[in-house]
Protein backbone atom coordinates (compact mmCIF):
# COMPACT_ATOMS: atom_id res chain seq x y z
CA UNK A 1 0.00 0.00 0.00
CA UNK A 2 0.92 3.33 -0.71
CA UNK A 3 1.83 6.16 1.91
CA UNK A 4 1.11 9.85 2.91
CA UNK A 5 4.37 10.45 0.57
CA UNK A 6 2.52 8.67 -2.63
CA UNK A 7 -0.88 10.13 -1.73
CA UNK A 8 1.12 13.72 -1.87
CA UNK A 9 2.44 12.85 -5.33
CA UNK A 10 -1.01 11.88 -6.45
CA UNK A 11 -2.50 14.86 -5.53
CA UNK A 12 0.13 17.13 -6.45
CA UNK A 13 0.49 16.08 -10.19
CA UNK A 14 -2.89 15.56 -10.47
CA UNK A 15 -4.09 18.86 -9.52
CA UNK A 16 -0.95 20.80 -11.39
CA UNK A 17 -1.63 19.45 -14.74
CA UNK A 18 -5.96 19.76 -14.07
CA UNK A 19 -4.75 23.37 -13.54
CA UNK A 20 -2.71 23.55 -16.75
CA UNK A 21 -5.41 21.84 -18.60
CA UNK A 22 -8.07 24.65 -17.13
CA UNK A 23 -5.68 27.15 -18.72
CA UNK A 24 -5.05 25.51 -22.15
CA UNK A 25 -8.84 24.79 -22.33
CA UNK A 26 -10.20 28.26 -20.96
CA UNK A 27 -7.79 30.28 -23.42
CA UNK A 28 -9.26 28.32 -26.15
CA UNK A 29 -12.57 29.34 -25.30
CA UNK A 30 -12.02 32.60 -24.86
CA UNK A 31 -10.65 32.73 -28.07
CA UNK A 32 -13.47 31.09 -29.71
CA UNK A 33 -16.08 33.05 -27.58
CA UNK A 34 -14.03 36.49 -28.27
CA UNK A 35 -14.62 35.90 -32.17
CA UNK A 36 -18.72 35.05 -31.87
CA UNK A 37 -19.33 37.85 -28.93
CA UNK A 38 -16.81 39.80 -28.80
CA UNK A 39 -14.44 41.06 -26.11
CA UNK A 40 -16.41 42.00 -23.12
CA UNK A 41 -18.51 39.14 -23.45
CA UNK A 42 -15.66 36.34 -23.61
CA UNK A 43 -14.63 38.15 -20.21
CA UNK A 44 -17.99 37.60 -18.57
CA UNK A 45 -17.85 33.69 -19.81
CA UNK A 46 -14.11 32.81 -18.64
CA UNK A 47 -12.88 35.64 -16.15
CA UNK A 48 -13.92 33.81 -12.80
CA UNK A 49 -13.33 30.67 -14.16
CA UNK A 50 -9.83 32.09 -14.39
CA UNK A 51 -9.46 33.01 -11.30
CA UNK A 52 -10.61 29.52 -9.57
CA UNK A 53 -7.28 27.98 -11.49
CA UNK A 54 -5.01 29.83 -8.38
CA UNK A 55 -6.41 27.78 -5.70
CA UNK A 56 -6.21 24.48 -7.53
CA UNK A 57 -2.24 25.25 -8.16
CA UNK A 58 -1.82 26.72 -4.63
CA UNK A 59 -3.30 23.16 -3.27
CA UNK A 60 -1.01 21.33 -5.47
CA UNK A 61 1.88 22.80 -4.67
CA UNK A 62 1.05 22.28 -1.01
CA UNK A 63 0.76 19.07 -1.28
CA UNK A 64 3.75 18.51 -3.16
CA UNK A 65 5.82 19.64 0.06
CA UNK A 66 4.00 16.84 2.30
CA UNK A 67 6.21 14.24 0.40
CA UNK A 68 9.86 16.41 1.09
CA UNK A 69 11.23 15.05 4.35
CA UNK A 70 13.30 17.98 4.90
CA UNK A 71 10.88 21.05 2.98
CA UNK A 72 13.13 23.81 4.85
CA UNK A 73 15.94 23.01 2.05
CA UNK A 74 12.98 23.14 -0.25
CA UNK A 75 14.36 26.41 -1.38
CA UNK A 76 16.90 24.45 -3.19
CA UNK A 77 15.15 22.22 -5.37
CA UNK A 78 16.47 24.21 -8.21
CA UNK A 79 19.23 24.20 -7.97
CA UNK A 80 20.16 21.16 -10.57
CA UNK A 81 18.16 22.48 -13.80
CA UNK A 82 21.14 21.44 -15.93
CA UNK A 83 20.29 17.67 -14.91
CA UNK A 84 17.66 16.94 -12.98
CA UNK A 85 13.95 16.88 -14.14
CA UNK A 86 12.45 17.29 -10.95
CA UNK A 87 14.56 20.69 -10.82
CA UNK A 88 13.21 21.52 -14.18
CA UNK A 89 9.80 20.56 -13.55
CA UNK A 90 9.66 23.11 -10.04
CA UNK A 91 11.37 25.76 -12.16
CA UNK A 92 8.56 25.41 -15.27
CA UNK A 93 5.42 25.26 -12.33
CA UNK A 94 6.91 28.19 -10.78
CA UNK A 95 6.98 29.64 -13.98
CA UNK A 96 3.55 29.12 -15.30
CA UNK A 97 2.41 30.19 -11.83
CA UNK A 98 3.83 33.63 -12.07
CA UNK A 99 3.12 34.13 -15.65
CA UNK A 100 -0.25 32.69 -15.09
CA UNK A 101 -0.79 34.60 -12.07
CA UNK A 102 0.54 38.53 -14.07
CA UNK A 103 -1.97 37.37 -16.85
CA UNK A 104 -5.05 36.51 -13.93
CA UNK A 105 -3.91 40.26 -12.73
CA UNK A 106 -4.00 41.77 -15.56
CA UNK A 107 -7.28 40.11 -17.28
CA UNK A 108 -9.21 40.96 -13.65
CA UNK A 109 -7.96 44.67 -14.17
CA UNK A 110 -8.26 45.03 -17.81
CA UNK A 111 -4.30 45.84 -17.99
CA UNK A 112 -2.75 46.63 -21.10
CA UNK A 113 -4.60 46.17 -24.16
CA UNK A 114 -6.28 42.43 -25.25
CA UNK A 115 -3.57 42.10 -27.67
CA UNK A 116 -1.15 42.09 -25.13
CA UNK A 117 -3.16 40.29 -22.74
CA UNK A 118 -3.26 37.22 -25.05
CA UNK A 119 0.84 37.77 -25.71
CA UNK A 120 1.03 37.01 -22.17
CA UNK A 121 -1.73 33.94 -21.39
CA UNK A 122 0.14 32.30 -24.61
CA UNK A 123 3.58 32.80 -22.92
CA UNK A 124 1.88 30.88 -19.91
CA UNK A 125 0.29 28.31 -21.58
CA UNK A 126 3.18 27.39 -23.46
CA UNK A 127 4.93 27.06 -19.69
CA UNK A 128 2.44 24.82 -18.62
CA UNK A 129 2.89 22.66 -21.11
CA UNK A 130 6.74 22.57 -20.63
CA UNK A 131 6.14 22.23 -16.93
CA UNK A 132 3.79 18.83 -17.81
CA UNK A 133 6.26 17.14 -20.05
CA UNK A 134 9.27 17.99 -17.64
CA UNK A 135 7.09 16.07 -14.91
CA UNK A 136 6.70 13.52 -17.24
CA UNK A 137 10.39 12.98 -17.42
CA UNK A 138 11.11 12.69 -14.15
CA UNK A 139 9.41 8.95 -14.34
CA UNK A 140 11.22 8.62 -17.09
CA UNK A 141 14.55 6.62 -15.49
CA UNK A 142 16.68 3.89 -17.08
CA UNK A 143 15.85 1.15 -14.05
CA UNK A 144 12.19 1.91 -14.03
CA UNK A 145 11.20 0.03 -16.94
CA UNK A 146 7.23 0.78 -16.55
CA UNK A 147 7.22 4.43 -16.36
CA UNK A 148 10.35 4.61 -18.87
CA UNK A 149 7.83 4.85 -21.82
CA UNK A 150 6.43 7.29 -24.24
CA UNK A 151 3.28 6.35 -22.28
CA UNK A 152 4.13 8.61 -19.37
CA UNK A 153 4.55 11.64 -20.97
CA UNK A 154 1.22 11.01 -23.58
CA UNK A 155 -1.18 9.96 -19.90
CA UNK A 156 -0.09 12.64 -18.27
CA UNK A 157 -1.37 14.80 -21.11
CA UNK A 158 -4.46 13.07 -21.42
CA UNK A 159 -5.13 13.68 -17.49
CA UNK A 160 -4.30 17.35 -18.34
CA UNK A 161 -6.71 17.82 -21.19
CA UNK A 162 -9.27 15.72 -19.66
CA UNK A 163 -9.67 16.97 -16.23
CA UNK A 164 -8.99 20.75 -17.92
CA UNK A 165 -11.66 20.34 -20.11
CA UNK A 166 -13.93 19.45 -18.17
CA UNK A 167 -12.84 21.37 -14.80
CA UNK A 168 -13.45 24.35 -17.15
CA UNK A 169 -17.19 22.91 -17.96
CA UNK A 170 -18.30 22.71 -14.59
CA UNK A 171 -16.59 26.80 -13.50
CA UNK A 172 -18.32 28.24 -16.90
CA UNK A 173 -21.69 26.60 -15.32
CA UNK A 174 -20.93 27.54 -11.74
CA UNK A 175 -20.15 31.02 -13.37
CA UNK A 176 -23.25 31.56 -15.24
CA UNK A 177 -25.13 29.94 -12.09
CA UNK A 178 -23.72 32.99 -10.47
CA UNK A 179 -24.33 35.66 -13.19
CA UNK A 180 -28.12 34.18 -13.14
CA UNK A 181 -28.97 34.42 -9.45
CA UNK A 182 -27.51 38.17 -9.61
CA UNK A 183 -30.29 38.93 -12.04
CA UNK A 184 -28.16 41.27 -13.90
CA UNK A 185 -28.19 42.43 -17.69
CA UNK A 186 -29.59 39.95 -20.29
CA UNK A 187 -27.97 36.21 -20.35
CA UNK A 188 -29.04 35.40 -24.07
CA UNK A 189 -25.68 35.72 -25.05
CA UNK A 190 -24.04 34.18 -22.46
CA UNK A 191 -25.89 31.30 -22.33
CA UNK A 192 -25.32 30.77 -26.00
CA UNK A 193 -21.60 30.97 -25.52
CA UNK A 194 -22.04 28.28 -22.56
CA UNK A 195 -23.85 25.96 -24.62
CA UNK A 196 -21.47 25.88 -27.39
CA UNK A 197 -18.03 25.78 -24.77
CA UNK A 198 -19.87 22.97 -23.23
CA UNK A 199 -20.69 21.09 -26.55
CA UNK A 200 -16.68 21.60 -27.85
CA UNK A 201 -16.01 20.49 -24.58
CA UNK A 202 -17.83 17.24 -24.60
CA UNK A 203 -16.14 16.67 -27.93
CA UNK A 204 -12.61 17.11 -26.62
CA UNK A 205 -13.49 14.88 -23.60
CA UNK A 206 -14.74 12.30 -25.99
CA UNK A 207 -11.63 12.34 -28.51
CA UNK A 208 -8.78 12.36 -25.84
CA UNK A 209 -10.92 9.56 -24.27
CA UNK A 210 -10.24 7.78 -27.21
CA UNK A 211 -6.62 8.36 -26.99
CA UNK A 212 -5.64 8.06 -23.14
CA UNK A 213 -7.33 4.33 -24.23
CA UNK A 214 -5.08 3.39 -26.89
CA UNK A 215 -2.26 5.03 -24.72
CA UNK A 216 -3.45 2.51 -21.71
CA UNK A 217 -4.01 -0.77 -24.33
CA UNK A 218 -0.93 0.49 -25.96
CA UNK A 219 1.32 0.38 -22.63
CA UNK A 220 -0.39 -2.99 -21.27
CA UNK A 221 1.00 -4.56 -24.41
CA UNK A 222 3.95 -3.31 -23.74
CA UNK A 223 4.09 -4.04 -20.51
CA UNK A 224 3.72 -7.91 -21.07
CA UNK A 225 6.53 -7.90 -23.05
CA UNK A 226 9.65 -6.37 -21.75
CA UNK A 227 11.37 -5.75 -18.39
CA UNK A 228 7.82 -4.07 -17.32
CA UNK A 229 5.88 -7.54 -17.41
CA UNK A 230 6.17 -7.61 -13.88
CA UNK A 231 4.13 -4.81 -13.45
CA UNK A 232 1.39 -6.12 -15.64
CA UNK A 233 1.53 -8.99 -13.25
CA UNK A 234 1.20 -6.81 -10.52
CA UNK A 235 -1.63 -5.02 -12.11
CA UNK A 236 -3.72 -8.41 -12.51
CA UNK A 237 -3.10 -9.57 -9.24
CA UNK A 238 -3.57 -7.10 -6.92
CA UNK A 239 -4.95 -4.29 -8.95
CA UNK A 240 -7.23 -5.76 -10.95
CA UNK A 241 -10.66 -3.79 -9.61
CA UNK A 242 -9.47 -0.77 -9.05
CA UNK A 243 -7.97 -1.03 -13.11
CA UNK A 244 -11.60 -2.01 -14.24
CA UNK A 245 -13.05 0.67 -12.26
CA UNK A 246 -10.57 3.16 -13.14
CA UNK A 247 -11.31 2.45 -17.30
CA UNK A 248 -15.17 1.97 -16.62
CA UNK A 249 -15.31 5.70 -14.64
CA UNK A 250 -13.47 7.36 -17.04
CA UNK A 251 -15.28 6.11 -19.79
CA UNK A 252 -19.03 5.96 -17.89
CA UNK A 253 -17.44 10.23 -17.52
CA UNK A 254 -15.95 11.30 -20.31
CA UNK A 255 -17.59 8.94 -22.93
CA UNK A 256 -21.26 8.87 -21.78
CA UNK A 257 -21.63 11.26 -19.96
CA UNK A 258 -19.98 13.55 -22.91
CA UNK A 259 -22.06 12.57 -24.97
CA UNK A 260 -24.87 13.18 -23.50
CA UNK A 261 -23.57 16.69 -22.87
CA UNK A 262 -23.07 17.20 -26.53
CA UNK A 263 -26.63 16.00 -26.71
CA UNK A 264 -28.23 18.51 -24.10
CA UNK A 265 -25.93 21.35 -24.81
CA UNK A 266 -27.38 21.51 -28.82
CA UNK A 267 -30.59 22.11 -27.46
CA UNK A 268 -31.81 25.46 -25.55
CA UNK A 269 -32.86 24.95 -21.84
CA UNK A 270 -32.90 21.85 -19.83
CA UNK A 271 -30.33 23.81 -17.62
CA UNK A 272 -30.64 21.60 -14.72
CA UNK A 273 -29.98 18.33 -16.75
CA UNK A 274 -27.08 20.00 -18.48
CA UNK A 275 -25.28 21.07 -15.54
CA UNK A 276 -25.88 17.40 -13.87
CA UNK A 277 -24.23 15.95 -16.51
CA UNK A 278 -21.65 18.70 -16.81
CA UNK A 279 -20.71 18.11 -13.02
CA UNK A 280 -21.29 14.24 -13.26
CA UNK A 281 -18.46 14.24 -16.02
CA UNK A 282 -16.53 16.32 -13.94
CA UNK A 283 -16.49 14.17 -11.12
CA UNK A 284 -16.10 10.83 -12.44
CA UNK A 285 -13.21 11.80 -14.38
CA UNK A 286 -11.50 13.09 -11.43
CA UNK A 287 -12.25 10.14 -9.60
CA UNK A 288 -10.74 7.83 -12.47
CA UNK A 289 -7.65 9.46 -13.16
CA UNK A 290 -7.04 9.78 -9.53
CA UNK A 291 -7.52 5.83 -9.38
CA UNK A 292 -5.20 5.93 -12.41
CA UNK A 293 -1.90 7.82 -11.00
CA UNK A 294 -2.36 5.59 -7.64
CA UNK A 295 -2.06 2.75 -9.83
CA UNK A 296 1.26 4.38 -12.04
CA UNK A 297 2.82 4.87 -8.57
CA UNK A 298 1.46 1.63 -7.13
CA UNK A 299 1.92 -1.27 -9.60
CA UNK A 300 5.56 0.28 -11.08
CA UNK A 301 8.05 -2.09 -10.71
CA UNK A 302 11.93 -1.55 -10.55
CA UNK A 303 15.49 -3.15 -12.02
CA UNK A 304 17.41 -3.69 -9.23
CA UNK A 305 17.12 -3.18 -5.86
CA UNK B 1 42.05 8.06 -15.83
CA UNK B 2 40.49 9.63 -12.87
CA UNK B 3 40.97 8.19 -9.50
CA UNK B 4 37.67 5.38 -8.98
CA UNK B 5 37.91 3.92 -5.53
CA UNK B 6 36.03 0.74 -5.82
CA UNK B 7 34.60 -2.21 -3.49
CA UNK B 8 35.53 -6.15 -4.97
CA UNK B 9 32.61 -8.62 -3.46
CA UNK B 10 33.87 -12.46 -3.98
CA UNK B 11 30.17 -14.32 -4.20
CA UNK B 12 31.96 -17.69 -3.67
CA UNK B 13 33.56 -17.17 -0.31
CA UNK B 14 30.10 -15.18 0.76
CA UNK B 15 28.25 -17.49 3.69
CA UNK B 16 26.01 -14.84 4.28
CA UNK B 17 26.64 -13.78 7.47
CA UNK B 18 25.75 -10.09 7.65
CA UNK B 19 28.59 -9.09 9.19
CA UNK B 20 29.56 -6.22 6.67
CA UNK B 21 25.68 -5.01 7.43
CA UNK B 22 26.41 -4.98 11.23
CA UNK B 23 29.98 -3.50 11.29
CA UNK B 24 28.64 -0.68 8.78
CA UNK B 25 25.59 -0.56 10.81
CA UNK B 26 27.58 0.31 14.32
CA UNK B 27 29.61 2.92 12.80
CA UNK B 28 27.48 5.07 11.04
CA UNK B 29 24.44 4.82 13.84
CA UNK B 30 21.76 3.52 11.44
CA UNK B 31 18.35 3.94 12.68
CA UNK B 32 16.31 0.23 12.37
CA UNK B 33 15.41 0.74 9.19
CA UNK B 34 18.13 2.11 7.06
CA UNK B 35 21.23 -0.57 6.16
CA UNK B 36 23.65 1.00 3.75
CA UNK B 37 24.94 -2.19 2.81
CA UNK B 38 22.68 -5.76 2.67
CA UNK B 39 23.21 -9.08 2.19
CA UNK B 40 20.35 -10.28 -0.20
CA UNK B 41 20.47 -14.17 -0.64
CA UNK B 42 19.38 -15.08 -3.98
CA UNK B 43 18.31 -19.34 -4.66
CA UNK B 44 16.14 -21.19 -6.63
CA UNK B 45 15.72 -24.52 -8.23
CA UNK B 46 12.39 -27.44 -8.18
CA UNK B 47 11.33 -30.82 -8.05
CA UNK B 48 12.08 -33.56 -11.16
CA UNK B 49 9.80 -36.77 -10.66
CA UNK B 50 12.86 -39.68 -9.58
CA UNK B 51 13.35 -41.80 -12.87
CA UNK B 52 13.50 -44.92 -10.66
CA UNK B 53 9.98 -44.07 -9.37
CA UNK B 54 8.31 -41.48 -10.82
CA UNK B 55 5.66 -40.90 -8.66
CA UNK B 56 8.61 -39.26 -5.92
CA UNK B 57 9.83 -36.10 -6.53
CA UNK B 58 13.48 -35.36 -5.94
CA UNK B 59 15.14 -31.65 -5.66
CA UNK B 60 16.42 -30.35 -9.00
CA UNK B 61 18.54 -27.67 -9.71
CA UNK B 62 18.83 -25.75 -6.44
CA UNK B 63 21.28 -23.18 -6.19
CA UNK B 64 21.14 -20.18 -3.39
CA UNK B 65 24.52 -17.46 -3.21
CA UNK B 66 24.60 -14.24 -1.65
CA UNK B 67 25.62 -10.61 -2.52
CA UNK B 68 27.03 -7.79 -0.26
CA UNK B 69 25.24 -4.75 -2.34
CA UNK B 70 25.93 -0.89 -0.58
CA UNK B 71 26.24 2.15 -3.06
CA UNK B 72 28.61 1.34 -5.80
CA UNK B 73 30.29 4.97 -6.35
CA UNK B 74 29.48 4.34 -9.81
CA UNK B 75 31.06 6.22 -12.63
CA UNK B 76 28.04 7.36 -14.12
CA UNK B 77 25.71 8.14 -10.90
CA UNK B 78 22.36 7.90 -11.45
CA UNK B 79 21.48 9.84 -8.28
CA UNK B 80 23.65 12.76 -8.81
CA UNK B 81 22.35 13.45 -12.57
CA UNK B 82 18.87 13.54 -10.57
CA UNK B 83 19.59 15.44 -7.31
CA UNK B 84 17.38 18.58 -7.59
CA UNK B 85 19.25 20.14 -4.78
CA UNK B 86 22.65 19.27 -5.85
CA UNK B 87 23.13 17.64 -2.38
CA UNK B 88 25.14 13.92 -4.18
CA UNK B 89 28.65 14.64 -5.33
CA UNK B 90 31.28 12.34 -6.98
CA UNK B 91 34.69 13.10 -4.94
CA UNK B 92 38.04 13.31 -6.79
CA UNK B 93 38.47 9.84 -5.48
CA UNK B 94 35.33 8.91 -7.21
CA UNK B 95 33.41 8.04 -3.66
CA UNK B 96 29.88 9.56 -3.80
CA UNK B 97 28.68 11.51 -1.07
CA UNK B 98 25.37 12.84 0.62
CA UNK B 99 25.62 16.21 1.81
CA UNK B 100 22.16 16.07 4.38
CA UNK B 101 22.59 19.75 5.07
CA UNK B 102 21.41 20.11 1.31
CA UNK B 103 19.14 17.26 0.91
CA UNK B 104 15.61 18.20 0.51
CA UNK B 105 14.21 14.36 0.88
CA UNK B 106 12.53 14.95 -2.36
CA UNK B 107 13.45 10.21 -2.69
CA UNK B 108 14.11 10.81 -6.30
CA UNK B 109 17.66 9.47 -5.77
CA UNK B 110 16.19 6.33 -4.61
CA UNK B 111 13.73 6.09 -7.25
CA UNK B 112 16.97 6.14 -9.57
CA UNK B 113 19.56 4.40 -8.00
CA UNK B 114 19.12 0.82 -9.05
CA UNK B 115 20.93 -0.78 -6.40
CA UNK B 116 18.48 0.92 -3.26
CA UNK B 117 21.86 2.67 -1.99
CA UNK B 118 19.75 6.02 -1.02
CA UNK B 119 17.61 5.67 1.96
CA UNK B 120 15.60 7.66 3.87
CA UNK B 121 16.24 8.47 7.25
CA UNK B 122 13.09 9.45 9.08
CA UNK B 123 14.40 11.09 11.96
CA UNK B 124 16.86 13.48 9.54
CA UNK B 125 14.01 13.75 6.64
CA UNK B 126 16.83 13.05 4.69
CA UNK B 127 18.89 10.67 2.49
CA UNK B 128 21.63 8.86 3.47
CA UNK B 129 24.09 6.30 1.56
CA UNK B 130 27.36 4.88 1.91
CA UNK B 131 30.09 6.66 1.35
CA UNK B 132 33.05 4.16 1.52
CA UNK B 133 33.48 5.60 5.39
CA UNK B 134 35.18 8.30 3.53
CA UNK B 135 36.88 9.77 7.33
CA UNK B 136 38.49 6.24 7.63
CA UNK B 137 39.49 6.37 3.89
CA UNK B 138 40.49 9.73 4.08
CA UNK B 139 43.18 8.55 6.72
CA UNK B 140 44.55 5.59 4.86
CA UNK B 141 41.98 3.24 6.52
CA UNK B 142 39.76 0.29 5.28
CA UNK B 143 35.89 0.90 5.39
CA UNK B 144 34.60 -1.28 7.88
CA UNK B 145 32.59 -3.58 6.43
CA UNK B 146 35.71 -5.03 4.93
CA UNK B 147 37.26 -5.34 7.59
CA UNK B 148 34.83 -6.77 9.26
CA UNK B 149 33.99 -9.79 6.58
CA UNK B 150 34.99 -13.17 8.34
CA UNK B 151 35.27 -14.85 4.57
CA UNK B 152 37.39 -12.14 3.37
CA UNK B 153 34.87 -12.07 0.93
CA UNK B 154 35.17 -8.08 0.55
CA UNK B 155 37.85 -6.00 -0.42
CA UNK B 156 38.24 -2.41 -1.51
CA UNK B 157 40.87 -0.24 -3.73
CA UNK B 158 41.36 1.52 -7.03
CA UNK B 159 38.86 -0.12 -10.03
CA UNK B 160 41.73 -0.18 -12.23
CA UNK B 161 43.71 -2.31 -9.76
CA UNK B 162 40.82 -4.18 -8.91
CA UNK B 163 39.60 -5.40 -12.02
CA UNK B 164 43.52 -6.32 -13.08
CA UNK B 165 43.58 -8.54 -9.48
CA UNK B 166 39.55 -10.07 -9.79
CA UNK B 167 38.58 -9.27 -13.25
CA UNK B 168 35.50 -7.22 -14.63
CA UNK B 169 32.34 -9.00 -13.90
CA UNK B 170 30.32 -6.96 -12.32
CA UNK B 171 26.64 -8.24 -12.35
CA UNK B 172 24.63 -11.03 -12.16
CA UNK B 173 20.87 -12.11 -10.93
CA UNK B 174 19.64 -10.47 -9.41
CA UNK B 175 22.14 -6.75 -9.91
CA UNK B 176 20.41 -4.56 -12.12
CA UNK B 177 22.80 -4.92 -15.86
CA UNK B 178 25.72 -3.30 -15.29
CA UNK B 179 25.44 -0.63 -17.95
CA UNK B 180 22.69 1.86 -16.26
CA UNK B 181 25.27 3.38 -13.93
CA UNK B 182 28.54 1.65 -14.24
CA UNK B 183 29.17 0.45 -10.56
CA UNK B 184 32.95 1.14 -9.35
CA UNK B 185 32.52 -2.85 -8.51
CA UNK B 186 34.40 -6.07 -9.02
CA UNK B 187 32.33 -8.82 -8.51
CA UNK B 188 33.79 -12.56 -8.38
CA UNK B 189 30.73 -14.47 -9.01
CA UNK B 190 29.68 -17.87 -6.81
CA UNK B 191 29.95 -21.06 -9.29
CA UNK B 192 25.79 -21.21 -9.51
CA UNK B 193 25.92 -17.25 -10.43
CA UNK B 194 22.44 -17.35 -12.76
CA UNK B 195 23.51 -14.42 -15.74
CA UNK B 196 21.83 -11.22 -14.98
CA UNK B 197 18.02 -10.36 -15.68
CA UNK B 198 17.65 -14.60 -14.97
CA UNK B 199 14.37 -15.19 -13.73
CA UNK B 200 14.93 -18.81 -12.51
CA UNK B 201 15.51 -17.76 -8.63
CA UNK B 202 14.57 -14.71 -6.34
CA UNK B 203 15.64 -13.15 -3.16
CA UNK B 204 14.64 -15.07 0.14
CA UNK B 205 15.56 -12.07 2.25
CA UNK B 206 14.70 -9.06 0.90
CA UNK B 207 13.75 -7.62 4.69
CA UNK B 208 17.35 -6.70 4.86
S1 LIG C 1 24.90 2.90 -6.40
FE1 LIG C 1 23.18 4.30 -6.55
S2 LIG C 1 23.59 5.83 -4.97
FE2 LIG C 1 25.53 4.77 -5.34
S3 LIG C 1 26.55 6.04 -6.90
FE3 LIG C 1 25.43 4.41 -7.98
S4 LIG C 1 23.48 5.39 -8.51
FE4 LIG C 1 24.40 6.66 -6.90
S1 LIG D 1 16.35 12.88 -1.43
FE1 LIG D 1 17.97 14.40 -1.08
S2 LIG D 1 19.80 13.50 -1.97
FE2 LIG D 1 18.06 12.36 -2.80
S3 LIG D 1 17.52 13.39 -4.73
FE3 LIG D 1 16.25 14.34 -3.14
S4 LIG D 1 17.43 16.09 -2.44
FE4 LIG D 1 18.87 14.78 -3.57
Amino acid sequence: MMETREWALVTYTILSQMAVGSFLVLGAVHFLAQRKAGEAEADRLSDRALLAIGPVLVLGVLASLLHLGNPANAYRAIANIGSSWLSREIFFTMAFTGVGFVFAIMQWRKLATPAIRNAVAVLAALIGVVAVYSMSHIYMLANQPTWNSAATPLSFFCTTLLLGSLAIGVALSANYTYLKSRKSAALDVQANLLRDALRWIAVAAIVVLGFELVVISASLIDFGSGDAAASLVNIAEDYNTLFILRISLVFLGAGVFAFFLYRTASVLGQERVLFALVYGAFALVLIAEVMGRYLFYASHIKIGF
Amino acid sequence: MAKQLAFHFNSSLCNGCKACVIACKSKNALPVDVNYRRVYEYGGGGWVADPMAPAFLTPNNIFVYSLSVACMHCENPACVDVCPAKAIEKRDDGIVVVDSDKCIGCHYCSWACPYGAPQFDPEEGTMRKCDMCADVVDEGGTPYCVSACPMRALDFGELEELRAKYGTVAEVAPLPPADITNPAFVLTPHRHSQPVGSKVGRVYDDEV
